[in-house]
């Protein structure tokens, strides 16, 4: 992987999405408050946090899953509801969830192209084209260079990596505008994680795709990643672009717990000693 | 677009396993072909009652019998494997068989109101006694077996309070009752005879119906929508399959199949009997279901293999009463059947998922 090759995020990219001031509660339990995010074209986000900072209820949030109990969601300029994650879709944006979203019992080729089948007219009935379905993801998934034994196999015959894969694949499939992947590493080797890494590298420096990323390895954040944001009790606690911040500084603020401005502070405190 | 850089890995590095024993060649018909090992089971069964019965089980007149009653079971239990696959279960089934022919026969009776139309109308009502079992379960979510285990008493109390559990004798209307129901084979009547072959006919709709089922399932949208719901329905949500609205429809598929069956089932008998439907023949459909190769742990399932299941349990019901055993004998027997059908069913499962088959 060349990461020399990808260009700077241009200085004039549009915003393409703009998540403001969202709040969510389950009953008692809050996930969200008041939380802004702004995503431009063809950049990769990451968004970090501890577990239950509500990264993957923002996620739902923007995939139509969940529905925000205040806020807005303003999408190519115009602002956007979803009522289910069919409204998303159409709206351009994908999602790869943690738990993947396959179905077990349902071949590569059918999980490829769920909700989104391909028909062929039979005596006037409407039946899916299981030929086209098959041949297209086998195209499809050879382009992107993922091996499996057969586009015919049910996923549970699969391996975590080539689940993820498959996964990844039928996201990117749909040409999205906005494709938001939920710790798409999680389960993946060495040699598997380069593999999607590689797509994810492959959609920046296109350009073209923006890209929301979950994920802990903060290590691969700052090899594919343009911008941070750290979610944190449910609140944004750091928005900067990698090349303003470090690892270190990251990794610093996560355990704190707090925003760079605090930390700053604090140390200026120190630094000039008690009052 | 494709990512030069990455090269394909090699199919031996992804742990693509080659099968090679017999025992696990054995698996793969297994768990491919799940209607073609009933099948044998039936073949078999036929065999040994053919035998037992010195020729007298495939006798034209023994097999009307036989395919009269795998007809009706088979209707209810393909409706219900539709049900199992989406992870649901209709206990109500019976309650509808009784109810749809009896509104039929008592509009007849009453008002003259032309069977075929009776017919539509019970198959409606069964439709959307479905569409409630479906609601309920999917809104309220309340678990479909206490649902339709509500709607079986419901519906059984409202039926027998009608006449006083009386039947009503149904009239017999032409074409209506060759199309859908004749009096069974006799036998003076000769193979290719008009009596002949329509004593057939609620066997032949069960095929018909169950084929279109089958394609339904296995090559529509409807039918793709179906197994993603019972095998991850949160999953399926999230990709954005309506599972609630596929859970509702295979209610109201298996609503208007059970009344169907018992609309055929009244046409042969030319009366409507308020407790046709007993729960014990819903449970039956389950048994055949189950023997036909669907488990009830959702999102797989055949339909072809529920009507060879229903015709397994058909000929145990009537084959061992016609070499001599007691009527009761039969339930022992499909009563082991649906355990070792159960157990081999998940067996097959478990070892083909642990040897990647």
């Amino acid at each position: 992987m060349n990461t020399q090759a990808i260009p700077p995020l241009a200085a004039d990219a549009p915003v393409v999405l703009e998540m403001s001031n969202i709040s969510k509660s389950f009953g008692a339990v809050t996930a969200l408050v008041d939380v802004s995010i702004k995503l431009r074209q063809g950049e990769v986000l990451a968004l970090v946090g501890d577990n239950g900072a509500g990264k993957s209820t923002l996620i739902k949030i923007l995939s139509g899953f969940h529905q925000p109990d205040t806020g807005t969601i303003v999408s190519q300029g115009k602002e956007v509801r979803f009522a289910s994650p069919r409204d998303a879709r159409a709206q351009g944006i994908e999602t790869v969830y943690q738990d993947l979203a396959l179905i077990g019992d349902l071949s590569v080729f059918h999980n490829m192209f769920l909700g989104r089948e391909y028909h062929k007219r039979v005596l006037g009935l409407n039946l899916l084209d299981n030929r086209k379905m098959r041949e297209q993801a086998q195209v499809y998934l050879d382009t992107l260079g993922i091996s499996i034994p057969s586009v015919n196999s049910t996923v549970d015959l699969l391996s975590g990596g080539q689940r993820q894969c498959i996964a990844v694949a039928r996201s990117i499939y749909s040409s999205p505008k906005i494709l938001v992947l939920d710790e798409p590493l999680a389960a993946l080797g060495v040699r598997e994680s380069a593999h999607v890494l590689g797509l994810i590298q492959n959609l920046r420096q296109q350009r073209q795709v923006s890209v929301i990323l979950i994920v802990h390895n903060y290590n691969q954040i700052f090899e594919v990643c343009d911008r941070i944001n750290f979610l944190h009790s449910g609140e944004i606690a750091l928005d900067a672009s990698t090349a303003d911040t470090s690892e270190e500084e990251l990794i610093r603020i996560v355990k704190s717990g707090l925003g760079r401005n605090a930390i700053d502070a604090a140390a200026a405190e120190v630094r000039s000693g008690p009052v | 677009m494709p990512p030069t850089a990455i090269q394909p890995a090699k199919k031996s590095a992804l742990g693509v396993k080659v099968p090679h024993t017999t025992t696990e060649r054995l698996l793969i018909l297994l768990s491919r072909y799940r209607e073609a090992s009933i099948a044998v089971v039936a073949i078999v069964l036929v065999i040994y009652f053919q035998l037992g019965s010195d020729g007298g089980f495939l006798s034209p007149q023994f097999i009307s019998v036989v395919l009269r009653d795998t007809g009706r079971l088979g209707l209810i239990a393909a409706a219900e494997v539709m049900l199992m696959i989406t992870g649901e279960i209709d206990l109500s089934l019976s309650a509808i068989f009784s109810i749809a022919p009896y509104v039929m026969a008592l509009l007849s009776v009453t008002w003259g109101v032309p069977l075929a139309v009776g017919a539509v109308i019970g198959v409606l009502i069964g439709i959307l006694v479905g569409a409630i079992n479906g609601i309920i379960t999917v809104r309220f979510r309340v678990p479909s077996l206490i649902t339709t285990v509500g709607t079986l008493f419901f519906l059984q109390g409202i039926v027998v309070s009608i006449y006083n559990s009386q039947p009503i004798v149904a009239p017999v209307e032409q074409p209506f009752n060759a199309i859908f129901g004749q009096s069974l084979y006799q036998p003076t009547d000769a193979l290719l005879s008009w009596h002949g072959v329509t004593a057939f006919t609620p066997f032949l709709w069960a095929v018909l119906l169950v084929l279109v089922l089958a394609l339904v399932l296995n090559r529509t949208t409807f039918g793709l929508h179906t197994i993603a719901t019972g095998s991850n329905i949160i999953g399926a949500r999230e990709i954005g399959v309506r599972t609630d609205r596929m859970k509702i429809y295979n209610f109201m598929i298996a609503g208007g199949f059970a009344a169907f069956a018992g609309i055929i089932n009244t046409a042969q008998f030319t009366s409507a009997d308020p407790q046709a439907g007993s729960p014990f023949l819903t449970l039956q459909a389950i048994a055949a279901a189950v023997i036909g190769g669907t488990s009830l742990l959702g999102g797989s399932g055949t339909v072809i293999g529920a009507l060879i299941g229903a015709f397994v349990v058909a000929s145990l019901n009537n084959g061992l009463v016609m070499i001599g055993a007691q009527a009761t004998v039969s339930d022992i027997y499909l009563g082991a059947a649906i355990i070792a059908a159960m157990i081999l069913s998940i067996q097959v499962d478990r070892l083909r998922t642990r040897r990647r088959v």
